[in-house]
């Protein structure tokens, strides 16, 4: 990204010196701006980038660089008879594309409840109130936790003979055997995806919060004196105002949930008979565990369209929303 | 609490190490002395030891582990600075220091860590055959965990017993009087105990420890494997579907939930006296003995029963050390090594772990420890009796693949929860198995 | 909307107005207090439980017949004092304040710059490189802390606080610029357009104008960070190895789970412990949000 920038020169200024060049020049004055940032990032993740993609097409295990095998780790066949043929690489792999669709699902609920209920939550806050100030400290203590041993907590909560869940529905007569909550595929899906959206609604919830602010108190008044409701307000001042921090926010919720480890690996580790098991976890298991890097790297290379998908369409939105300010003339 | 302030020093540097060792007693500084005075193995000049060792299960083993630690730096000036990991955290710290070629000089894991990566570890044939020698030989599992080809690569330092646990008054009551060592009578055991309120329990989730213990002996005890000798998938046969059926009808008898169970699980449920039978090492007894617990008077341990297979096909965990290839002091490091397995540390140490270890050489069968309590006697035949993983096959990266990936206890999950049918959970792993042992 | 209530002056005998006024008391406890109440009970619920199992004795633990299990019969500070005197509770403590501290304030200067020059300096390429930032998270830590370990050796940073200082901010950075730019662009650009007719340099329009109106996103944009410093844990165990230079997460674990046996109750002594004064601290800047919106962009 730095060459970019070093194509400097438009003829904006005419033929200044160096040094006010340096500092004037638009595109000189980008890259300065731009180094920290860039040399963070390049010096830091080109190399593991780079290595892990590379990894994928190669039978690397622990501290065995391997060889290159081309895309044997997606896709290969392998014929014991004639007839009897069976796939492997990931391709052929039940495991893997089990925690596809689990990784999707995942993903998309627990983005689309934390979104909801995180603008629901911000949009509450917002009101005045007493204790306003330590109320929104409290909605955040879920995400400060370490998720290590709010995952413990979780997991207790969620046990087969001491969740406080069931002792409680009980007590209240609605059940009379306890809930398995981690055992059952479902069940323990669910749960996982309650944990979740808890740890990620509050940050949504504070986000938004702090957008709400940046809407212009003009804005209101105006809408008011046209006489519109409070689903218009929300509809046409609030919402195009927040886009940009929604679509920053959402986008960042989808890239962390679609990669999440610790509270998958905490609490069910994948069990129960992998029925939890997300691609960051399966690869984790597979290349460290299992010690077949090049396999594990490939299911995280597996990863990358779907987060690129994620990012592009955030990127573009935002984009979009620009042009509809017409701020590109310039 | 003097103790834990010690032991904890320790771990910061010299001047404490100082007050760690004065806890030893000076006949033991004497023979440690002399020890490192005609030390098989020549420490280099200047060497430090950095060893990464699993977070201990009980704690009078890591006291013992850590007098040790502080003796052998007494006698040879060696300092040696202990990194502890919770067991399942030691495997990614490892591969991390083996990939960039730097970190510490001894590692401890579990079963055939060594195996992930043969040719990172230092060969310690020499300190194999020297401790073996002595030492009434190695126990055979030990040998298949600890040699790669005919080099050794790890020294299987100890095993972790992982034996049935059950509370005297419950089995009683189900109208026995000790565990049955056939399947049939252990199921009737199982079944008796859920009619008497207090049914057994054993982890059939993603539990390292206690999941694949008692899995693999039910697989085992069929007559079943996933490979044979030249690692070829065999794992689809009738046994295989006999063994599913028969896991099942267990776990309908066991309490709800434990396709959820971790390897805590089934301590808190047994300590709480929800859970009657279940299996584990010895942490529980002795949390039990700690804590002066009520239950440690109300029950004992029993061999996992035999199978048609006719002989015990128990997998109990081995915990091999390693010296990775970078080390710049593989000599200390074997050195190390030794120091610990001589029969003057080793011993007190076996006693410190209070039979939650057990030994790996043939010698040590008379340490005290496994008469000072017949319910921990036992333990002491566990790295005997233990099968390895991969059983007939090899002991190699495949087979740890196959137990990281929980193929077998998947399998009788998916069963046991009624996912899939016996024949199609068998077909389901056999395929996931072929997919590693291609 | 709220702005509206809070703001009597905007005087108007609109509907708008009128709904609001009717709203107070019954209507408002209904659409504010009610939602309000179950979410926040909800979002709280399993901290409450963390708080009960640092209190409750360990006799207490697992008995759930005699005792209510939601309730403390016999609260004991012994848990809390445990993990504050008898382990390196305090150094991990301090570990994770400076890593967090330091890669946060790291992460939101290269965030600023980065933020501010892809939205107002808008060189050649800005658009892309704002999406290419993105690009770090395309492989996830999971299994990108195994490359990520070569360059940290390489480096010289291994077991040192630096590898985590340096390292976090690549998850960090990426985040904070895109959320920061969202921020900057809400700011009217006129008011950077006059400075510079002022003859303001870049750094100092930055310094005065956008930031002062950019708080609640600079807020925003903290608190990720540094949340996420605080929590991270395959960095900071596979990074970091000798136990005085652990951070909490890590070392909790590794201090408080004897193989199959959880220390319950100093485990989450030592969540709360960790976790209350980073929320009392929270508290003082999300109650920022609202004093800091000067007049200038409001009026």
């Amino acid at each position: 990204m730095a060459e970019s920038t070093l194509r400097s020169g438009t003829a904006e200024i005419p033929t200044p010196g160096l040094w006010s060049r340096l500092v004037h020049d638009r595109n000189w004055l980008g890259f300065w701006f731009m180094m920290p940032a860039a040399a963070i990032l390049i010096l830091f993740l080109t190399y593991p980038l780079g290595l892990g993609i590379w990894l994928s097409m190669t039978d690397a295990s622990i501290g065995n660089p391997g060889k290159f095998i081309g895309l044997l780790n997606f896709y290969d066949k392998e014929c014991y008879g004639p007839g009897d043929c069976e796939l492997y690489g990931l391709f052929g792999d039940t495991v893997f594309w089990q925690s596809v669709w689990q990784t999707i699902f995942y993903t998309t609920f627990a983005s689309v409840v934390k979104f909801a209920v995180g603008l629901y939550l911000a949009l509450l806050l917002n009101n005045h109130m007493p204790f306003k100030a330590i109320l929104r400290a409290l909605i955040l203590l879920p995400f400060i936790v370490p998720t290590v041993l709010s995952a413990i907590a979780f997991w207790w909560i969620y046990d087969a003979q001491f969740s406080i869940i069931s002792w409680g529905l009980t007590k209240l007569g609605l059940i009379d055997v306890y809930i398995d909550f981690l055992g059952d595929p479902w069940n323990a899906r669910w749960s996982l995806i309650f944990a979740n959206i808890w740890r990620g609604v509050p940050f949504v919830a504070i986000t938004l919060l702090a957008g709400l602010q940046t809407v212009p108190a003009s804005l209101y008044e105006a809408a008011t004196l046209d006489g519109a409701n409070r689903w218009q307000m929300f509809r046409h001042v609030t919402f195009p105002v927040l886009t940009p921090i929604i679509a920053v926010v959402m986008t960042f919720s989808v890239l962390f949930t679609f990669t999440d480890f610790q509270l998958i690996w905490a609490i069910t580790r994948g069990g129960p008979a992998n029925a939890t098991h997300l691609m960051a976890t399966l690869s984790y298991q597979r290349a460290i565990l299992g010690g077949n890097m090049g396999e594990g790297a490939a299911i995280s290379t597996a990863m990358i369209p779907f987060l690129l998908a994620a990012i592009m369409v955030s990127w573009f939105g935002l984009q979009r929303r620009k042009w509809q300010q017409g701020e590109t003339d310039d | 609490m003097d103790k834990k302030f010690t032991r904890r020093s320790v771990l910061k540097g010299t001047a404490a190490t100082v007050a760690g060792a004065a806890l030893v007693s000076s006949d033991f500084m004497d023979w440690s002395s002399a020890w490192a005075a005609d030390a098989p193995f020549k420490p280099e000049a200047g060497a430090k030891l950095q060893v990464l060792r699993w977070k201990r299960f009980i704690q009078s083993e890591e006291d013992a582990f850590m007098e040790q630690v502080a003796a052998f730096t007494k006698a040879t000036g060696i300092e040696v600075e202990v990194l502890n990991e919770s067991l399942d955290d030691v495997q990614p710290k490892a591969s991390v220091a083996v990939n960039v070629g730097s970190g510490p000089d001894l590692i401890w894991g579990y079963y055939s860590l060594p195996h992930l990566f043969p040719n990172k570890c230092t060969d310690l044939t020499d300190l194999a055959d020297y401790l073996g020698g002595k030492y009434g030989g190695w126990v055979p599992a030990a040998e298949t965990y600890g040699k790669s080809d005919d080099k050794w690569i790890g020294i299987p330092v100890c095993f972790g017993g992982n034996y049935i646990n059950y509370r005297n008054s419950a089995i009683e009551k189900a109208g026995f009087k000790e565990v049955p060592q056939d399947l049939d009578g252990f199921l009737a055991l199982c079944q008796g105990l859920k009619a008497g309120g207090m049914p057994a329990g054993m982890a059939l989730g993603h539990a390292t420890g206690d999941a694949n213990a008692w899995v693999h002996w039910a697989l085992w005890a069929h007559d079943a494997a996933m490979v044979d000798e030249n690692d070829k998938v065999i794992l689809n046969t009738p046994e295989a579907v006999a063994a599913c059926e028969y896991v099942k009808k267990l776990y309908d008898a066991y309490i709800p939930g434990t396709a959820s169970w971790n390897d805590g699980s089934n301590n808190k449920a047994f300590l709480a006296g929800e859970v009657g039978l279940t299996n584990n090492g010895i942490s529980i007894y002795q949390k039990a003995l700690v804590d002066g617990l009520d239950i440690k008077d109300d029950m004992d341990h029993a061999y996992y029963p035999v199978g048609p297979v006719g002989v015990p096909t128990e997998f109990h965990i081995a915990y091999p050390m390693l010296v990775p290839t970078y080390t710049k002091f593989p000599n200390a490091a074997k050195a190390f090594m030794a120091f610990l397995m001589e029969a003057e540390q080793y011993n007190r140490w076996l006693e410190g772990s209070v039979a939650y270890l057990t030994h790996s050489l043939n010698a040590f069968n008379d340490n005290p420890i496994w008469t000072s309590d017949p319910k921990r006697k036992i333990f002491a035949e566990a790295a005997n009796r233990t099968l390895v993983a991969g059983y007939k096959g090899s002991v190699g990266q495949k087979s740890a693949s196959a137990i990281s990936e929980f193929i077998v206890v998947d399998m009788f999950a998916n069963v046991a929860t009624g996912q899939m049918s016996a024949k199609e959970a068998v077909a389901d792993a056999t395929k996931k198995a072929r997919r590693i042992y291609r | 909307m709220t702005d509206v209530a809070k703001n009597p002056t905007v005087a108007g005998n609109d509907d708008s107005e009128g709904m609001d006024y009717l709203m107070t008391r019954r209507t408002r406890w209904v659409t504010v207090y009610l939602p309000l109440s179950v979410i926040v009970f909800i979002l709280l619920f399993p901290f409450y439980w963390m708080t009960l199992t640092a209190l409750k004795p360990n006799a207490e633990l697992l008995d759930m017949n005699t005792t209510s299990p939601l309730w403390v019969a016999d609260p004991t500070l012994s848990h809390i004092l445990h993990v504050i005197l008898e382990t390196d509770y305090p150094i991990w403590m301090w570990n994770t304040m400076l890593v967090s501290v330091v890669a946060t304030f790291i992460s939101l200067v290269a965030s600023v710059l980065a933020a501010y020059a892809i939205v107002r300096i808008r060189y050649k390429g800005a658009q892309w490189v704002g999406g290419l930032i993105f690009l770090a998270y395309l492989v996830p830590p999971s299994i990108l802390f195994i490359p990520l370990s070569v360059i940290v050796h390489a480096y010289g940073l291994f077991d040192t606080p630096m590898a985590l200082i340096l390292t976090y901010p690549t998850i960090l950075i990426p985040f904070s610029t895109w959320l920061l730019m969202g921020y900057f662009k809400t700011i009217p650009y006129e008011l950077e357009e006059c400075a510079l007719m002022d003859g303001a340099s870049r750094t100092q329009i930055l310094m005065k104008i956008v930031l002062p109106l950019a708080v609640p996103g600079l807020i925003s944009a903290g608190i990720f960070s540094f949340t996420l410093c605080w929590n991270e844990f395959i960095y900071a165990l596979t990074f970091i190895s000798t136990t005085s230079n652990k951070t909490v997460p890590v070392a909790m674990l590794s201090e408080f789970v004897d193989g199959d046996i959880y220390r319950w109750g100093s485990l989450m002594a030592g969540a709360l412990l960790g976790s209350l004064p980073v929320a009392i601290l929270y508290s003082f800047f999300v109650e920022h949000y609202v004093s800091s919106m000067t007049g200038a962009v409001k009026e």
